[in-house]
């Protein structure tokens, strides 16, 4: 309990710590920091949105700290301003939707990869030295070191170009209208198998290696050697002593990665115009459109510091030496 | 018949260049009951032979054709995987060093009764738990012990429980690999009158290994000493202690440590 | 060192090496092996691969081979440079941490793990926005001021295990200045990590670099590998068939990561050699085929 108590307190400041970023990033730029983020608006804005949404960000004629103050009291009442490119739209709607397709496909892909590529790893491990673990381990590092924007693009060429056999971008066929009906969640699917895919390729290598060399860390200690020794099958020594045992530092090391696979996402919405939040940012780069980047910045840390939290119960969950009663 | 049989046992460690030989030509007895002590310094191949009975050795380790090792008189090393996962633990079991590490840090007590007595005799859950409070009591843990982790645990209560899981299936051999070493002296003494008793009690055998000579004498019927993957001497404990033959087992007991307080200078040259 | 004679004896090193080398020398004489000038228009505009041109031409009638080639001396300065810059902070940092402990050690471990939960991939891009155009050695800057906090991590634990070690408390005992044990006592014994983590940082700064000139961070005028996936992207190459615009800088960057990680992998089994994957039991395994023993 108390273990959860601290991450929580400590994600808090992260997240007040991605806030001041925001904050001061425009205010360091050289050049007027509201001509930097309002640049964009241009004409489209009349003076009082322009200066409703000056506030929201903290431009104020008060001294710093206030200006500070007032941007936290914005962030924490959950308005993130609007959006200039697409003004009225506010940002946290802006964001919502584009966080559910993003929740859908990375969510997915990373249960997938996890499950893939820890069963791989526990395999590998276990068959130590044959040619099983070779080839996993050389996939596996493949997997890893190539860049995401390289396999997106490959796996976009080959299977939605040369191929043909999945769409070449988008959620869903744009004709169709988002309803819950069979013709839209088919396309859905469609559409989304290759950008998942994708992800899963490049995320199961790393998965596939940490758990391979966490087990074969273990596989010296006592109680697996006991395990044999006691006649159990090698299905149920390889599952419940060895492969349990490491998968305590692999979820631990589950949460450092949840960084990586937002990048990695990131870089494959972009390639196949898939409309999450990673690509969402893109679009908003392009347009410096900077309140989205800004709220972008915010919601992205805010996924990121919930991964870890749920991480962090499955590993009060998973450890019986964390479980105090 | 000899519970243990082992004959020309010879094991292997095969590098990429070089092959250590770990046990070399080595054969020996242990009768129904008896308490067999094998001796000797780190590295002279005790704990290898010990591993080879339950056939639990990965690569490199390879135990050489021509050697045999009976139990009960079946040669373990002639059984295909069913038949071995079904002796393993039946016939012998195996205590080791630190039972700290000996139990599995993630499940519970019961469920490491629970999954080997399920295993072998297709136990149900609950029959599983009657069975494992019998056996706890047998080393004096109580019941309501099933429920706990191993780190929730003292270390002496860890290796108690250990030697219950060992006896789950009335094995007929025991083997103890330094299983007192990492232990104070007086758990130490605890335990082996516990496995004293209980050998009164259920009549197994036991294969006691240890660096220790003086602890042996006191345990065991029957000891051999080895040096160097070789078995040197072997007899009877107090034919060990009174009378050694080999020259290894006299320098063993010459550099015992002596509870009389001479200076080592003193006593030198004797 | 041993170390270093282990490596050149695994064969996944020298492949990763070789691979390596290769890429650098292509880098280094990159005018020798193409006559034409990367930023020239020396052809049609989308040629398929020719005599001519190896490896075809971008839509603006670049030389792709040539670009690729001129390309590589951005990619692996960049990576390199910002790899440095990463492993040294990232070094520095772990061992005073895990040495000092105390309230040093909470700080740094505390902003790094501030760090570490901030997505990076996100805040780069972030900066990068607010920085408009960046020229490859700002983005070194940044990858470098940016991406420290594993490789704390990582230093810090194996730093705090080694401290305990009897060299390093006899060092303090004799009156030895704590940067000299740091330097010459810790250090040492924890080059496999540091190495592990330069080539890591290397192929996650080669990596960034990519990604962000890919999605239009970058200056458009810059010869890179991230450049060329930019350009090729806008120029919808894919879909106009020009594959060649748009694979070539993929495949260099494949292979230049393939060849960092077989590097790193190696080393770790070098270092670790328990994870080393086939190849040793293979005098095991044919005497056991032969008969001559069994498990």
């Amino acid at each position: 309990m108390a273990f959860l108590l601290r991450r929580l307190v400590f994600y808090l400041a992260a997240f007040i710590a991605a806030a001041t970023i925001n904050f001061f990033l425009p205010r360091l730029m050289p050049g007027d920091p509201i001509q930097i983020m309002f640049a964009g608006a241009g004409s489209n804005l009349s003076m009082e949105n322009l200066n409703a949404l000056k506030l929201t960000f903290g431009f104020i004629d008060a001294p710093m700290g206030q200006q500070y103050l007032a941007y936290l009291q914005s962030v924490f009442t959950g308005d993130l301003g609007r959006s200039i490119k697409y003004f009225p739209l506010p940002v946290t709607e802006l964001l919502a939707r584009a966080l559910v397709w993003t929740v859908g496909l990375v969510g997915s892909a990373t249960i997938v990869s996890f499950i893939l590529g820890t069963l791989l790893g526990v395999m590998a491990a276990w068959r130590r030295g044959t040619r099983f673990d070779a080839v996993v381990s050389l996939l596996a590092i493949l997997s890893s070191s190539v860049p995401a924007v390289v396999i997106s693009l490959t796996m976009l060429f080959v299977f939605g170009y040369r191929l043909g056999w999945f769409p070449n971008g988008y959620a869903a066929d744009p004709m169709l209208d988002p309803a819950f009906s069979w013709p839209y969640i088919a396309s859905v699917l469609h559409h989304g198998a290759l950008p998942m895919l994708t992800l899963v390729f490049v995320l199961t290598g790393g998965f596939a290696v940490t758990m391979r060399n966490n087990m074969i860390n273990l596989l010296g200690e006592d109680y697996i050697v006991m395990g044999r020794a006691k006649g159990l099958s090698e299905n149920r020594v390889m599952l419940w002593y060895a492969a349990r045992n490491a998968l305590l530092p692999t979820v631990s090391s589950l949460a450092i990665s949840i960084g990586t696979i937002l990048s990695g996402s990131l870089v494959t919405e972009v390639v196949f115009n898939y409309p999450g939040l990673g690509n969402t940012l893109y679009q908003a780069i392009l347009a410096r459109d900077y309140p989205v980047i800004q709220g972008q910045l915010l919601i992205m840390t805010a996924a990121m510091l919930a991964s870890n939290f749920v991480v962090d119960l499955s590993y009060v969950l998973l450890d019986p030496r964390l479980k105090k009663a | 018949m000899s519970v243990l049989s082992v004959r020309n046992l010879s094991i292997d460690y095969v590098g990429s260049e070089t092959v250590f030989h770990a046990v070399r030509d080595v054969s020996f007895d242990i009768a129904p009951g008896e308490f067999f002590g094998l001796a000797g310094e780190s590295g002279c191949g005790k704990s290898t032979i010990a591993f080879a009975i339950s056939r639990l050795h990965r690569p490199p380790a390879l135990i050489r054709s021509g050697s045999r090792i009976l139990v009960d008189g079946r040669d373990v090393l002639e059984l295909d995987e069913a038949e071995l996962r079904s002796f393993r633990w039946r016939e012998v079991a195996m205590v080791f060093q630190s039972a700290m590490n000996s139990l599995n840090p993630v499940l519970t007590i019961e469920d490491q009764f629970h999954d080997v007595l399920n295993t072998h005799t297709g136990m149900s859950r609950s029959a599983a738990r009657q069975r494992a409070s019998e056996l706890l009591g047998l080393v004096d843990i109580p019941a309501d012990r099933l429920n706990a982790y191993p780190h929730q645990l003292s270390g002496g209560m860890r290796q108690r429980i250990v030697i219950a899981i060992c006896l789950a299936l009335n094995p007929k051999l025991l083997i103890m690999d330094e299983a007192t070493t990492a232990l104070d002296v007086v758990v130490q003494r605890e335990i082996l009158q516990r496995i004293h008793q209980l050998r009164q009690k259920l009549g197994f055998s036991v294969l006691f290994i240890t660096h220790d000579l003086a602890l042996m004498v006191q345990m065991s019927d029957r000891i051999g000493i080895m040096l160097e993957g070789e078995l040197v001497e072997i007899g009877t404990a107090q034919a060990i202690y009174h009378a050694p033959q080999h020259d290894y087992t006299r320098k063993l007991w010459a550099s015992l440590p002596r509870l009389t307080g001479e200076q080592i200078a003193e006593g030198a040259g004797q | 060192m041993r170390l270093l004679s282990q490596l050149l004896q695994n064969k996944k090193a020298m492949v990763g090496v070789v691979i390596l080398v290769l890429i650098i020398l292509v880098a280094i004489f990159a005018p020798v092996l193409s006559q034409y000038s990367p930023t020239q228009r020396v052809g049609r505009p989308h040629q398929p691969p020719s005599l001519e041109h190896w490896l075809g031409t971008t839509r603006l009638g670049h030389d792709v081979f040539t670009r690729l080639v001129y390309g590589a001396r951005v990619s692996l300065a960049v990576g390199f440079g910002a790899g440095l810059m990463i492993a040294l902070i990232g070094t520095v940092l772990g061992i005073i941490a895990g040495y000092k402990g105390g309230v040093v050690d909470e700080v740094i471990n505390f902003f790094t793990n501030l760090v570490l939960v901030i997505p990076n991939l996100p805040l780069l891009l972030v900066l990068a926005a607010f920085i408009g155009q960046a020229s490859p050695p700002v983005i070194a800057v940044i990858l470098g001021l940016t991406s420290w906090a594993w490789g704390v991590r990582v230093t810090r634990s194996e730093t705090l295990s080694i401290r305990q070690r009897d060299y390093v408390k006899s060092a303090e005992m004799l009156g030895e200045p704590g940067w000299r044990i740091m330097t010459f006592e810790i250090f040492p014994n924890l080059i496999s990590i540091v190495g592990i983590n330069f080539i890591g940082s290397v192929i996650f700064a080669v990596i960034s670099e990519a990604t962000l000139e890919f999605l239009g961070l970058g200056d458009p005028n810059t010869v890179s590998w991230g450049i060329m996936l930019y350009n090729a992207q806008n120029a919808s190459a894919l879909s106009v068939g020009a594959w060649w615009d748009l694979l070539s800088p993929c495949f260099a960057l494949a292979l230049l990561g393939l060849g960092l990680a077989l590097i790193n992998f190696a080393i770790d089994e070098v270092a670790n050699p328990r994870l080393r994957t086939g190849g040793m039991l293979g005098r095991w395994t044919r005497m056991v085929r032969a008969g001559e023993g069994k498990l």
